[in-house]
């Protein structure tokens, strides 16, 4: 099987800053691999020791994704090779634009049987990328993940189990197909010695959007203003905790007279 | 608005919200609507001028008529709103994608000037927000909000039946878990723990607080998926449940953003915990610096 | 200069880290309280190549530098001593002198199981009465026909008991002194060859320390490492790398006494306010940060002279003594740091205090680094007069 993982090389907006005028500043903010994107990796390795085949790392985004650590990084999580798609046209790039791009790339890289992706990115958590991915493809997805076999590889059937609500499912999908893994679908394996030694010297294949076909939106997006988020105001009333009962009492004292409870 | 208003429906119809906030832009909405013929009729009698039904979907999963919806939409394409659950998320986005259609998430507030969709958002996990001027097809993920009541004077929208082609996708078992449901979005009072708790023996002590206090317990994301201490279901974050109780108790919870943004919404928050710098105490009512081992007991015997 | 790891090193450290996360911190704890071997951490480490890390590929190990393993063996440290003591033992020690002096045979057969972790490796020179005088040791070997024949009795050694292979020094000439040592490979289960009880130890509990016999002890005459009477400098040269790597548990250990002082000390409330805002606390908190990262750059540097062929037996020792002393010091403060709850077991830096101890004795006491240290150090001084 032809396994594409397409990851995200992303920063955490826990560490970024945002100004009184809501401007991010990710100067501090590190990028790694997506916080769930390593839960997505396991199923495709999973997967790929099972059925036999190959497991591709995808990624889009602007030149950074494509710097050696973030190469090397992708790559020691049992990747085979990587196709990075790093043009600074991507940088911000939204859902759909990223997903578009994903989906030539998938298309460049031919006869792929299934693609799998995290639950969300960690910076932007719009848990879209996968469907909309699926959707420019015309292939099947689904959406919170939790196992995926190949029920009959040959013919391009696939076992997968998804979440629901009071249970769990079982699908039988002819694929292609996009799946987006539960964040707790599995747990990912610590990349092993040998495979941190040989990310440098995997097959990676570099493209820029222009050499894909990536069919461009007619509709267009106006940024008109950005704020910081205008959280409720909260007392911060301070209750000393020297007496723990005191305290006890204090607070639902003081809750009674908000009508908390 | 005079462009088309769509929503997508995937065989859930707690629609309530996406129906509302389709009203409320002006104009014809018309559900696009998987599911069963109950869900359909259920949606049509909520407030929209018309329904596309698929027909009975059978063993066939409502992502398999993702392709359907999007060649439906596709003929008259504008805004299009969908609920943010898993299924939902799937239909939308190959609509999306057949529209090349941005798609916005979070949104605070949706409307209409003129034909523009003017929508402000909270965006990178609520760090910061934006507001966006939309001109053209675009897609926007909303909370689906409740079932719809059914329209007071009668009446039912349009229904018109299209035959769909399915993709390749069979439901071949569907398993119900062990687990005790929990809606966490309708309790009045909820109690969050987080890492300050040491054991899972401990959890007893924050039932009887939960019990004295009439309140739901719920988690921040390791103690579900890291530790296993309570089910998944409980785990309130970016990625898991967003709440509004009236009040929540902020157990041992250091405040990380991941964790803050789904509690953000309610009343008053009370945070319980031993380090004074703990981001949780910027974003409180009530703050309790100390040991919650001794602070838990004495408010559960208070609220007795 | 460049003092940047590179970009394996920075990825081998950030897996070690999550590793260590995953599969020793939940159990350091247990295995030093009940001094359980942790016999099950074993294959996971060599499942992700822990156990030959600075081993090439051709014999299953992960074809990585010295520096690495060095940080390997850090990052271990810094939350289960123990644990980077069985990893140090195995790979540094073991394994280090059958890849350096073993025929391609040897090579083959034992290194590939070490490298791989298959098999567990151990290191025995010291003798109950000779330590760091190894020339007074008693423990024999005599050629008989095909095979040598081993007695006498090795004392404190790392892994005993659960290491399949041991190289063994034993005198094949006793009136040469050092000189007339000789380095051999001994398997466990060769009859005449028993592991005595495991030592009860003050730190690294969990480790297996323990006392090997050999009694008429007839190993296949192939079974010698390297040259007759080359046990000596064979042993020496190992040192040299175990010292870094000793060097490397000590600046383990003091980085996690440090990491939970910091935690603690943010937490702590007294007065009203958390301990860290107060001079006395933050004060120790930069002596301890300032000589960890003293003691770190030694070590590396050490590593780094090993790594590209230079001499580094002197610099080898200055990291050993330092980071040693090191990290005692800086448990010491972390145990004071945390006042009365540091002197209980509901932290973990008592373990960090009673761990830290060892490093300044094994591999030789610190008495003796600084004897190789002045020694080195007067001999550099008349030479350039």
């Amino acid at each position: 099987m032809k396994i594409v993982v397409a990851y995200k090389w992303a920063p955490n907006p826990q560490d970024a800053s945002v100004g009184v005028d809501g401007a991010v500043d990710w100067s501090r903010a590190k990028p790694g691999i997506s916080e769930y994107d390593p839960v997505a990796i396991e199923l495709a390795r999973r997967l790929a020791e099972a059925t036999g085949g190959e497991v591709i790392a995808l990624t889009a985004g602007p030149k950074s994704v494509d710097a050696s650590m973030a190469r090397k990084a992708a790559l020691s999580r049992g990747f085979d090779r990587a196709v990075i798609v790093a043009d600074d046209a991507l940088e911000g790039a939204g859902t759909t634009e990223l997903a578009a791009v994903l989906a030539a790339a998938v298309r460049h890289i031919g006869d792929v049987d299934v693609v799998i992706t995290g639950d969300s990115s960690v910076d932007v958590g719009a848990k879209m990328v996968p469907t909309v991915l699926a959707g420019q493809l015309g292939w099947p997805a689904v959406a919170e993940v939790t196992a995926v076999s190949g029920s009959d590889p040959a013919a391009g059937l696939l076992r997968v189990e998804r979440a629901i609500t009071g249970g769990t499912q079982v699908l039988e999908i002819t694929g292609p197909a996009v799946l987006a893994a539960s964040t707790d679908a599995a747990v990912p394996r610590v990349p092993g010695m040998r495979d941190i030694l040989a990310a440098g010297k995997k097959p990676v294949e570099t493209l820029e959007v222009p050499a894909l076909d990536v069919p461009a939106s007619g509709t267009t997006v106006t940024v008109t203003a950005t704020a910081r988020p205008d959280l409720k105001a909260r007392k911060g009333q301070l209750i000393d905790t020297a007496d723990p009962a005191a305290a006890a009492a204090e607070l639902v004292a003081a809750l009674r007279a908000d009508g908390a409870i | 608005m005079s462009i088309n208003i769509w929503i997508v429906v995937a065989g859930d119809p707690a629609v309530g919200n996406l129906i509302d906030t389709a009203r409320s832009l002006g104009g014809q909405v018309c559900a696009a609507v998987v599911g069963s013929r109950v869900v359909a009729d259920t949606v049509a009698a909520g407030g929209v001028d018309k329904v596309v039904w698929f027909g009975e979907p059978g063993k066939a999963p409502v992502e398999a008529f993702a392709t359907a919806a999007a060649d439906v939409i596709e003929a008259t394409p504008g805004v299009v709103l969908g609920a943010s659950r898993a299924s939902d998320r799937v239909l939308l986005g190959a609509v999306a994608a057949r529209l090349q259609a941005p798609v916005l998430t979070a949104p605070s507030s949706v409307s209409a000037e003129g034909d523009t969709l003017v929508v402000t958002r909270s965006i990178f996990s609520g760090i910061a927000e934006e507001t966006v001027t939309v001109s053209g097809p675009v897609a926007v993920v909303l909370d689906g909000g409740p079932i719809p009541v059914a329209n007071p004077a009668g009446g039912s929208a349009l229904m018109e039946e299209v035959s769909a082609v399915t993709l390749g996708m069979t439901v071949v078992e569907t398993h119900s878990s062990d687990f005790e449901q929990v809606d966490l979005g309708a309790a009045p009072r909820v109690v969050g723990i987080g890492r300050g708790l040491k054991a899972p023996g401990d959890l007893a002590m924050i039932e009887a607080l939960a019990k004295a206090s009439r309140s739901e317990v719920a988690c921040s994301r390791p103690l579900a998926e890291g530790l296993d201490w309570l089910h998944k279901d409980r785990y309130i974050g970016v990625s898991g449940q967003h709440i509004a109780p009236e009040v929540y108790f902020a157990i041992g919870i250091s405040g990380q953003l991941q964790h803050m943004v789904g509690v953000r919404g309610a009343t008053t928050i009370v945070a319980i915990n031993s380090d004074p710098n703990a981001l949780v105490f910027t974003e409180a009512d009530y703050c309790l610096v100390g040991d919650l081992y001794s602070i838990v007991p004495a408010l559960t015997d208070a609220l007795r | 200069m460049d003092f940047e790891l590179s970009e394996e090193q920075l990825l081998i450290q950030e897996m070690v880290r999550e590793f260590a996360a995953a599969e020793v911190a939940p159990i350091a704890a247990e295995i030093d309280r009940n001094h359980r071997f942790p016999e099950e951490l074993i294959p996971k480490l060599a499942e992700v190549g822990l156990m030959g890390v600075p081993y090439p590929e051709e014999f299953g190990g992960a074809g990585a530098d010295y520096l690495s393993f060095t940080i390997v063996v850090e990052e271990l440290a810094r939350v289960c001593a123990s644990t980077s003591v069985i990893v140090a033992a195995h790979a540094g020690l073991a394994a280090w002198p059958i890849f350096e002096y073993g025929t391609p045979a040897q090579k083959e057969k034992y290194l590939r199981a070490l490298a791989t972790g298959e098999k567990l490796g151990a290191f025995a020179l010291t003798e109950p009465g000779a330590g760091t005088d190894a020339a007074s040791g008693k423990t024999t070997a005599v050629l008989d026909g095909d095979e040598y024949v081993l007695n006498g009795s090795k004392i404190f050694i790392t892994n005993g008991g659960y290491a399949d292979i041991y190289v063994v020094t034993a005198m094949t000439d006793p009136d040469r002194g050092t000189r007339g040592i000789s380095a051999f490979i001994v398997e466990k289960d060769t009859p005449g060859f028993t592991v005595g009880e495991r030592e009860h130890k003050m730190g690294i509990k969990a480790s297996s320390t323990t006392p090997l016999y050999f009694s008429d002890c007839r190993i296949p005459k192939d079974a010698l490492l390297g040259k007759e009477g080359r046990g000596f400098v064979i042993a020496m040269e190992t040192f040299d790398g175990g010292r870094v790597g000793v060097g490397a548990q000590a600046v383990g250990i003091a980085q996690g006494a440090l990491d939970a002082s910091i935690a603690y000390a943010k937490e702590r409330v007294q007065f009203g306010k958390p301990i860290s805002t107060f001079e006395a606390i933050q004060w120790m908190i930069a002596d301890m940060a300032t000589e960890i990262d003293a003691a770190r750059l030694l070590v590396y540097r050490a590593a780094w002279m090993k790594d590209n062929g230079l001499k580094y037996g002197q610099e080898a020792s200055m990291a050993k003594l330092f980071a040693a002393e090191t990290a005692t010091r800086v448990a010491g403060k972390a145990i004071q740091i945390h006042g009365g709850y540091g002197f209980t077991e509901s932290y973990p830096v008592e373990r960090a205090y009673r761990d830290a101890k060892i490093t300044e004795i094994y591999e030789g006491t610190s008495e003796v680094q600084r004897m190789t240290i002045a020694g080195n150090a007067l001999r550099k001084h008349k030479a350039t007069k």
